[in-house]
């Protein structure tokens, strides 16, 4: 592979200099809550390794995955989508058009086979052989199947990928299906949210080809990096729940506050995301901040849980009785015990969701 | 190859979502096109039988990009459906949100997806190509870069407000619910004078009073700064004026509804006086979409789809027709309603040209006109009403999203969602034939698009289509 250029040359012919370089990859270690220490790590990797092919395929989606990407904060991470890391295949950006644009997913897929990342946004419908999701008159799914054969690993972008998302909510009229219940051989990192936050995209990805293996992951696959903790842990609102203070009603006295809006059906309490640390556009703000509760939508299976606008009532998991004081002591008890009670959550979760008992294969 | 052929273009990239179309071709122009919307959801079954409210989380998810303009179609029909008025700052709030989505799918429209067409090898011998190759080649031009960047920093605004984007929560029946402070004003308007800065500097190389002040053809076909002074040279070398035509009745649900009024009127105009829009003439037919059942009002429809895939159809997509006919709707139209003269002269034309312009001149009014609505906005006021989810009822919101005319239809019983339909500008525009096998407006629109000796996906073809700025993920939903 030693003719495939350096991101480092990437970058200097896109005429990034040594200083936005390196700058860039100490936002990449923090980012990835790495210590300082790595960043002569990750900038030695960058200018040595040869850039990784990703072949990025849309199916059963609404595009906001892309959309979030293209978006990330540093300037530098716009390159990472542009041109710095190679999108070989990217219908939705990239320049050759129609058959032609087939055949250079297949050149890509056979110059370089057994090297290259899958990113997948969206999923496939398997409902009357795949006919719901149609791409160059195949159905996606035999599409999917085709590129991850030879790919190194699969990211699965967004709840979609992930979960299924609200196509797949009930009665699933397309038996939309996410990508770790079709490919079960490779090994797939997923970073679900509905979109996943840009920066987290970026991360990952530049942890990937940086380090050339996965971040370490969660009991359901997710990077712990960033889906380590609640976003009711690091909530800016937190002080008033622990103080009892909550919003009663939309553009209400305590909503002007900025109380607390678990009353208001806020999941922060059960959603692991980074929603509440990183934000959003470019660090701007986040759902709760612009005064609306967080929907959990990084959560598996969070387009069928009732209103979106019910009290979190699952958060007995903690052994408390549903009570927002309670459980704002009992919670704040946990802290810190972050992965673990996470795990133990997923469980309790997976075994509550009978309807949806499908057995992770991973 | 210049003999009567077939051919099946697609799949489209550098297009939000699928899309396919078959070409029949004969003396070397496009005889007859049929547009296939080839993935299928099924967002208005998922809807049955779930909490009115729940609207709001799941329809802006049918797309990614224009998320917003289903949000605040959602939120108008489930007002409707209660007898809700959003309280007036709260209206404000959600047409700054909505336009500020609008104008970033514009911009996005333009860099990304139309213009890159011309930096392609097709054009070498050109005199402006090497213009186009350094502004458009896809994923590296500088224009390219440009917008991304502008893009995202208008969008802080939407961040600001919304929370996050895409796929915002912010917007409810009552009103948003995010009442903006003083210091967001300030924030907001710094947002809108970068991006104002972006227009001038980079797309228009002019004030953009200046282009919204364009009357004439001759006025247009004289600019010669920034792109889109780039984009008229290319328009006149190609002859994107003359390229397809659509058929001249353009429909507008009128943009941005707001106690000062609608920023852009409500209207639907075929050459002479505008008219109101007749909602009740509305109709969904099914004779050539996989679809069972039979034509109706989207208030009263259903969406079966027809597992068969029978013979006749070729597309998920229903056919909505007004009274009877196509309508075309978009940017384009919008501004002819709204009555502009550059608009109104561009009509004439109805072609490429025109639908990109109608694009360019909607970004330079709806900066001035979003700079106004920022300043009326008073932080003291209420932003949202009391508004219980509605038990009963039925109700439509009709908004403008930046493709066009978007309508949703919804019928509660009981608190529960008992019927849900949904009209996205791309199901007007890429709707195949109707139950009396008239075709679609892009359908219409592609017949005589030169086909060149050995073109299997016809430069002119792609030119039409993404003129229409197409967004498939929506259309079938």
């Amino acid at each position: 592979m030693s003719q495939i250029e350096t991101f480092y040359d990437v970058m200097r012919r896109q005429g990034i200099t040594r200083r936005s370089f390196m700058k860039y990859c100490s936002l990449t270690a923090a980012a990835l809550g790495l210590s300082p220490s790595f960043v002569p790590k990750i900038a030695h990797a960058m200018e040595t390794k040869p850039r990784t092919p990703v072949i990025w395929v849309h199916g059963l989606e609404c595009t906001c995955c892309s959309e979030s990407f293209i978006r990330s904060a540093h300037p530098l991470a716009k390159d990472v989508v542009l041109s710095m890391i190679s999108l070989d295949y990217d219908d939705t950006l990239m320049a050759a058009a129609g058959h032609q644009a087939e055949a250079a997913l297949e050149e890509t897929i056979e110059k370089y086979k057994g090297n290259y990342i899958l990113a997948v946004e969206g999923n496939p419908p398997l409902n009357e052989d795949g006919m719901f999701c149609i791409i160059g008159g195949k159905p996606f799914v035999e599409q999917l199947r085709h590129a991850a054969e030879h790919a190194k690993a699969i990211i699965s972008w967004g709840a979609c990928a992930s979960y299924g998302c609200v196509q797949a909510a009930k009665p699933n009229p397309t038996q939309a299906t996410p990508v770790h219940k079709v490919i079960t051989d490779k090994p797939i990192i997923k970073v679900p949210g509905c979109p996943p936050i840009a920066e987290v995209m970026t991360g990952v990805i530049t942890y990937m080809l940086t380090f050339d293996r996965l971040p370490e992951l969660d009991r359901q696959g997710r990077p712990a990096m960033f889906y380590g903790q609640r976003i009711h842990d690091k909530c800016y609102r937190r002080p008033h729940f622990d103080a009892g203070q909550f919003v009663e009603a939309w553009d209400d006295e305590n909503a002007r506050k900025g109380y607390c809006l678990y009353k208001m059906g806020c999941k922060g309490p059960t959603t692991y995301n980074a929603c509440s640390t990183i934000r959003w556009n470019e660090g701007t703000s986040f759902p709760i901040q612009s005064g609306h509760g967080c929907i959990g939508c990084s959560e598996d299976g969070f387009w069928d849980q009732g209103s979106f606008y019910n009290r979190v009532t699952d958060l007995t998991q903690f052994g408390v009785e549903a009570n927002a004081d309670k459980v704002g002591m009992a919670a704040a008890g946990v802290v810190g015990a972050g992965v673990a009670a996470h795990a133990a959550i997923s469980a309790l979760k997976a075994a509550q969701k009978k309807t949806q008992s499908h057995k992770e294969e991973a | 190859m210049t003999e009567d052929t077939t051919l099946l273009v697609g799949p489209f990239n550098r297009v939000e979502g699928d899309l396919e179309i078959r070409l029949d071709v004969a003396d070397g122009a496009v005889g007859a096109a049929y547009v296939n919307s080839p993935l299928f959801r099924g967002f208005e079954r998922m809807l049955l039988g779930k909490g009115a409210m729940d609207a709001l989380t799941i329809t802006p998810r049918i797309c990614g990009i224009c998320s917003i303009s289903q949000s605040m179609a959602a939120a108008l029909a489930l007002a409707d459906a209660g007898r809700v008025t959003p309280a007036p700052n709260g209206a404000r709030v959600a047409a700054l949100l909505h336009a500020v989505e609008n104008v970033a799918d514009h911009v996005t429209h333009f860099n990304l997806f139309f213009m890159p067409d011309f930096a392609r090898p097709v054009y070498a011998d050109r005199p402006w190509h090497s213009a186009a190759v350094d502004r458009f080649t896809a994923q590296r031009g500088s224009a390219l870069r440009a917008s991304i960047e502008a893009r995202a920093k208008l969008l802080h605004i939407v961040g600001l407000l919304g929370g996050k984007w895409p796929h915002t929560l912010a917007i409810q029946p009552g009103g948003v619910t995010r009442a903006p402070t003083m210091r967001d004003k300030i924030r907001i308007g710094a947002d809108l004078r970068a991006f104002r800065r972006y227009l001038e500097d980079q797309v228009f190389g002019a004030p953009v009073e200046a282009v919204a002040d364009l009357t004439t053809l001759d006025q247009l076909e004289a600019w010669d700064t920034g792109d889109l002074g780039l984009f008229v040279t290319i328009a006149r070398d190609c002859g994107l004026e003359a390229m397809g035509k659509g058929e001249g009745r353009y429909m507008s649900f009128g943009a941005y509804p707001h106690p000062e009024g609608p920023i852009f009127a409500s209207g639907v105009w075929d050459g002479g006086a505008v008219r109101p829009v007749d909602a009740g003439g509305i109709v969904e037919e099914l004779g050539h979409s996989w679809m069972l059942g039979s034509a109706a009002h989207p208030s009263q429809g259903d969406t079966l789809p027809d597992e068969a895939m029978r013979d006749a159809a070729y597309s998920w997509c229903k056919a909505p027709r007004l009274n009877g006919q196509t309508v075309e709707t978009g940017a384009l139209a919008r501004q002819i309603v709204d009555g502009h003269p550059l608009a109104l002269a561009l009509a004439a034309e109805g072609g490429v040209r025109a639908r990109v312009m109608g694009r360019l001149l909607e970004l330079a009014q709806t900066q001035i006109a979003l700079e106004a609505l920022l300043a009326r906005i008073d932080p003291a006021e209420r932003f949202m009403v009391e508004a219980a989810a509605p038990r009963d009822g039925q109700g439509a919101g009709m908004v403008e999203a930046a493709r066009g005319a978007l309508g949703h239809w919804c019928t509660i019983e009981g608190g529960k969602i008992t019927g849900y339909q949904i009209i996205a500008p791309t199901t007007w525009n890429f709707s195949p034939r109707d139950d009396r096998g008239v075709a679609g407006p892009v359908e219409a629109a592609l017949v005589g698009a030169p086909v060149r000796p050995g073109e299997d996906t016809p430069i002119a073809v792609q030119h039409i289509v993404r003129s229409f700025d197409p967004c498939m993920v929506c259309t079938v939903h």
